[in-house]
């Protein structure tokens, strides 16, 4: 499952042009602009049980709880009905945001970390506006900050703080983080993970699919600068990797193809591997409008829930 | 300028290094920061067609630099400073060594030889060095190098001929090793300039199995030495040879009744029936040979009968071989010297106590010595001519002054006396020979005996007593002696001490003669000495250093030395004259007393020498063996042989380029072209700095 990022040029009017928005300093300000007027319902939980909203009937079998017979239906037909409700849960969301060194490369004004920072922090405004319990943790080659998802008080300022650090970390170890996350967070909830990926994929495959078995959902953000994906640069210098401080003398003129089918080859197999988990593969280039990304993130939500429910009907069972 | 190796001038080429390198300098020069650089290769440094050279003054140094290394090292040199004198350089330095042994007598051989010698030495080119040396025992010039620098080309053959043809061999044995190994020595004595040289040692011999290889075993050889073996080979291989079979001394071999000699068989002779027997200087037997069987390889060992006395035989002869060179050894009938010891003491001879009747019979006639003891009384005046003929004075009592004087005056001239005197009183009379006349000696009677404590093995004296088995003097008892004052007699040098430190046995010097002082004479009543085994020896040990006692050797080898000994007062007589077997008579100067011209075989007589005595000289026994040895035999020793020669060009190619190497050597211009590449290199890197921090400080202004 991967959602595609609409054509810039055919922005709404009414979404807030990045370089804008991020020349607002204050992180917090920068989410609830974003946040602000942007609103959805509740979210549905793939929990059945007693809740207010109907969902359908089914034929009593036995072993059925007697409780959830309905009694009126059974007075008009004779016959053994049981009602299915919703079940209505705030939703816990895990926020994962690379701090890595790579994230501080940006051709823009701004940087992927503080694209990223931005992209995190509407997000937690965004849930916790509705109530959700949201949670945060940065990592670069180790752990660095672990906010438990909760909704109280102080809870999004704790956030904020945290998205204000600066990226100093020299690698990115994705599969830390993830194995982590596994390893504490035991309800199940929905994983956000933004990152540049630019980091082998292999053990990310691994984790992610063990991050699913354990019944999240993952959404993952894919943060790129214009350049990285274009790599338009004019003229050939000496390039330096901001990791490993590896130099080589690189022509741009004559690596762009094979740097581009690279790439091209490394989101590729990362979107197949979130379409073989289920996850939704969001690609977000820095300069793209976060209404939008928001916008994604309600979208890819809305589909993994009809995902869920369908292949629970397949299945037979009951999604309780 | 020329270049010694010109292929260097190549490297020049590498001028166009720093050029690429200002032109890739330039497209590295900016630094990008990127994310990563995972999908990235790197690419090639390519040049920029619109890039412009920078700091041509900095690429001018390095240019130059390139150039001056690269001419450095094609080790350039100046033609026109080429001295024209040494057109002549050599290029070959050869020293043909011809063997002229008793061994090259064979027929045929020498002229082998000699055809071989001029034949090597018309191939060699006007600019080589060549000597000519023969060698058999010694090893003597006949063309030196000088010698063939100083003649002209065209004359240098005609030169060796007329060398060879007055040259023939001799009678001496092969010494190859001693040769060959002189012979590489002067050619690794080359001159500066010349160690590229070429340096063979040509050997034209028969490489016989005589020869003497020993000292090349393990020799150092010089460097660049090659030794070339040129073999000759005889027309006949059938060589028989016969020898004395010889001892330690002459005299071994005779005994009163045959003569033993040894037949040997060379190991490829086709021969094995020989006959020998007596012959005189006509070479016809005298009397009936006799028959011999000698398998190839073998040898025989035959005693023939002495001749009559009468008899003119002094040479045995071999005949049934094809070589007559050592078929005849030369035999000298045995001579018995006669010396004479002059006893000075008023002792019997008969008297069993006494020392002369100890002494008469300690000195028992030999067969090669009879020594006689001529007893007299102190009383009797002593006469030069008596004491002149004995070879050894002993005194054991008191002198009077007419005798001290003369035994003195015969000391002085080089005599040996012995003074063992029997009482303390007889020192007066040595007092009297040395010019003491306060000596005096005191006697010593001891409870028990005084033993020999310390004995001087160095002095010939005790020499023949200083291995250990014959060293132990502590068996003679000495039951009493005259204590001798050191300090008493100037220039005294004691021998041997009594065990609690006295002297026991003095040497005292007076001019070119010697006084032994025995401090307890050997007679029963003073010591054990006369009973002692190591009586005889002493006394004999005494003849010797008087020089009474040496019969000198009779039987010598070609090429021996003789030493000429005379009797009287150890001089040669002033007008010694040797007459060869060829009749030839050699006068030797005065006072020589070395005789080394023993260059042919045969009888010597010396009529100058008192008495007129005789010598045989023969041929050394290895030169029968005239077997050839083993190609490899040198190889085996460590001889190293001939490399082959690298040779692409023509003698005046290599004359040119040994010229050049020459030129080159002496001129060393490679020299300042490395100090100026290194004068450039520093003034480039100063240069680079100063413009690596000029260019610094822009940038960190804009940073």
């Amino acid at each position: 499952m991967s959602l595609t990022a609409p054509d810039s040029t055919a922005r709404p009017s009414s979404l807030i042009d990045p370089k804008s928005l991020m020349s607002i300093r204050n992180l917090e300000l920068r989410a609830r602009v974003v946040v602000e007027g942007f609103w959805s319902g509740i979210h549905r939980s793939p929990h059945h049980g007693f809740s207010v909203e109907f969902t359908e009937y089914r034929q009593y079998a036995p072993g059925d709880d007697p409780r959830y017979l309905d009694w009126r239906v059974f007075a008009r037909s004779d016959r053994y009905f049981i009602k299915r409700f919703e079940d209505e849960t705030n939703l816990r969301c895990q926020l994962l945001v690379d701090r890595s060194r790579s994230m501080t490369f940006g051709s823009l004004s701004y940087t992927k970390a503080d694209y990223a920072a931005t992209l995190a922090a509407t997000l937690a405004q965004f849930l916790y506006l509705q109530g959700d319990a949201v949670g945060l943790l940065t990592f670069d080659e180790q752990l660095r900050d672990f906010l438990p998802a909760r909704h109280r008080t102080g809870q999004l300022r704790n956030i904020m703080l945290a998205l204000e650090k600066p990226a100093e970390g020299r690698s990115t170890d994705v599969v830390a983080a993830l194995r982590r996350v596994t390893e504490t967070i035991r309800k199940r909830g929905l994983m956000v993970l933004i990152s540049d990926f630019l980091a082998p994929l292999p053990d990310l495959q691994k984790h992610l699919l063990s991050l699913s078995a354990c019944g999240h959902d993952i959404i993952l953000f894919h943060v790129l600068d214009p350049e990285e994906a274009t790599f338009s640069f004019p003229q050939s210098a000496m390039f330096e990797d901001v990791e490993s401080g590896r130099t080589f003398f690189i022509d741009p003129a004559a690596a762009r193809k094979e740097y581009l089918r690279r790439l091209e080859s490394h989101c590729g197999n990362l979107r197949s591997i979130c379409q073989h988990l289920g996850a939704a593969y969001i690609r977000m280039p820095t300069d793209r409008p976060l209404e939008l990304a928001l916008f994604d993130f309600v979208r890819g939500r809305m589909q993994l829930k009809h995902r869920v429910r369908r292949v629970l009907q397949h299945s037979g069972r009951s999604p309780s | 300028m020329s270049f010694l190796a010109p292929a260097f001038l190549l490297a020049g080429l590498a001028i166009g290094l720093p050029v690429v390198f200002h032109l890739i300098r330039r497209s590295t020069r900016e630094r990008k920061v990127f994310s990563s650089l995972m999908f990235l290769l790197p690419s090639p440094p390519r040049l920029s067609r619109r890039s412009r050279l920078e700091h041509l003054l900095l690429l001018l140094l390095r240019c130059i630099a390139v150039v001056l290394l690269a001419t450095g090292f094609a080790r350039p040199f100046l033609k026109h400073a080429f001295p024209e004198a040494s057109n002549a350089a050599p290029v070959k330095r050869t020293l043909v060594l011809v063997d002229t042994s008793a061994s090259m007598r064979r027929q045929g051989l020498w002229e082998k030889a000699r055809g071989k010698a001029e034949a090597l030495l018309a191939k060699a080119s006007p600019l080589d060095q060549v000597a000519l040396f023969t060698f058999d025992r010694q090893f003597k010039p006949l063309v030196t190098f000088e010698q063939w620098g100083a003649t002209p080309p065209g004359d240098r053959l005609g030169l060796v001929r007329s060398r060879l043809a007055s040259t023939q061999p001799g009678w001496a044995s092969t010494h190859l090793d001693s040769a060959l190994i002189q012979a590489a020595e002067l050619l690794g004595e080359t001159d500066k300039g010349t160690e590229a040289l070429q340096k063979q040692v040509v050997v034209i011999t028969d490489f016989q199995e005589g020869s003497q290889t020993r000292a090349l075993q393990g020799h150092e050889w010089p460097k660049g030495v090659q030794i070339l073996v040129e073999r000759v080979l005889p027309a006949s291989a059938n060589n028989a040879g016969i020898q004395l079979v010889a001892g330690s001394t002459d005299t071994d071999y005779l005994s009163e009744s045959a003569v033993r000699v040894r037949v040997t068989n060379a190991s490829d002779s086709k021969r094995e029936q020989f006959q020998a027997g007596w012959s005189g200087t006509n070479g016809t037997y005298i009397g009936k040979p006799i028959d011999l069987y000698v398998p190839a390889g073998q040898s025989r060992v035959v005693a023939i009968p002495a001749p009559s006395g009468n008899s003119p035989a002094d040479r045995i002869v071999l005949r049934g071989d094809d070589e007559p060179f050592d078929n005849t050894v030369f035999v000298l009938p045995p001579q018995k010297s006669q010396t004479t010891i002059l006893y000075v003491g008023n002792d019997s001879a008969t008297e069993s106590r006494q020392p002369l009747y100890f002494l008469q019979r300690a000195f028992q006639p030999t067969r090669s010595q009879a020594i006689q003891v001529t007893a007299q009384q102190t009383s009797t005046p002593l006469t030069g001519a008596a004491i002149a003929a004995a070879g050894l004075v002993i005194v054991t009592d008191l002198l009077d002054a007419q005798n001290a004087a003369t035994l003195r005056e015969a000391v002085s001239q080089g005599r040996t006396l012995l003074f063992a005197p029997a009482t303390a009183a007889a020192f007066t009379g040595l007092g009297r020979i040395l010019g003491l006349d306060g000596l005096r000696a005191e006697e010593r009677r001891l409870e028990g005996y005084a033993l020999m404590g310390e004995v001087d093995f160095r002095h010939p004296l005790f020499a023949p007593f200083a291995d250990a088995r014959y060293s132990d003097f502590t068996k003679i008892h000495f039951w009493k002696y005259r204590r001798i004052e050191e300090g008493a007699l100037a220039g005294a040098e004691v021998l041997a001490r009594f065990d609690n430190g006295d002297p026991a046995i003095v040497q005292v010097v007076l001019g070119k003669g010697r006084i032994i002082i025995l401090a307890s004479c050997w007679h029963p009543a003073d010591s054990q000495l006369a009973l002692s085994s190591k009586f005889v020896p002493l006394l004999y040990s005494l003849l010797d250093l008087g020089g009474a006692a040496v019969s000198p050797p009779r039987q010598y080898f070609v090429g021996d030395t003789v030493k000429l000994i005379t009797t009287g007062a150890g001089e040669t007589a002033s007008t010694t004259t040797v007459a060869l077997p060829d009749g030839t008579q050699v006068r030797l100067k005065p006072g020589e007393t070395n005789f080394t011209q023993t260059l042919m075989p045969g009888i010597y007589s010396i009529p100058s020498a008192l008495p007129p005595g005789r010598l045989a000289v023969n041929i050394e026994a290895a030169e029968s063996r005239t077997a050839p040895l083993p190609a490899d035999e040198l190889d085996r020793l460590g001889v190293p042989a001939p490399q082959p020669v690298p040779v692409a060009s023509t003698p005046a190619d290599r004359a040119a380029r040994l010229q050049s190497t020459e030129l080159e050597a002496h001129q060393k211009l490679w020299r300042w072209f490395i100090v100026a590449a290194l004068a450039v290199l520093g003034l480039e890197t100063w240069l680079a700095g100063r413009t690596a921090r000029r260019s610094a400080v822009p940038e960190e202004l804009t940073a």
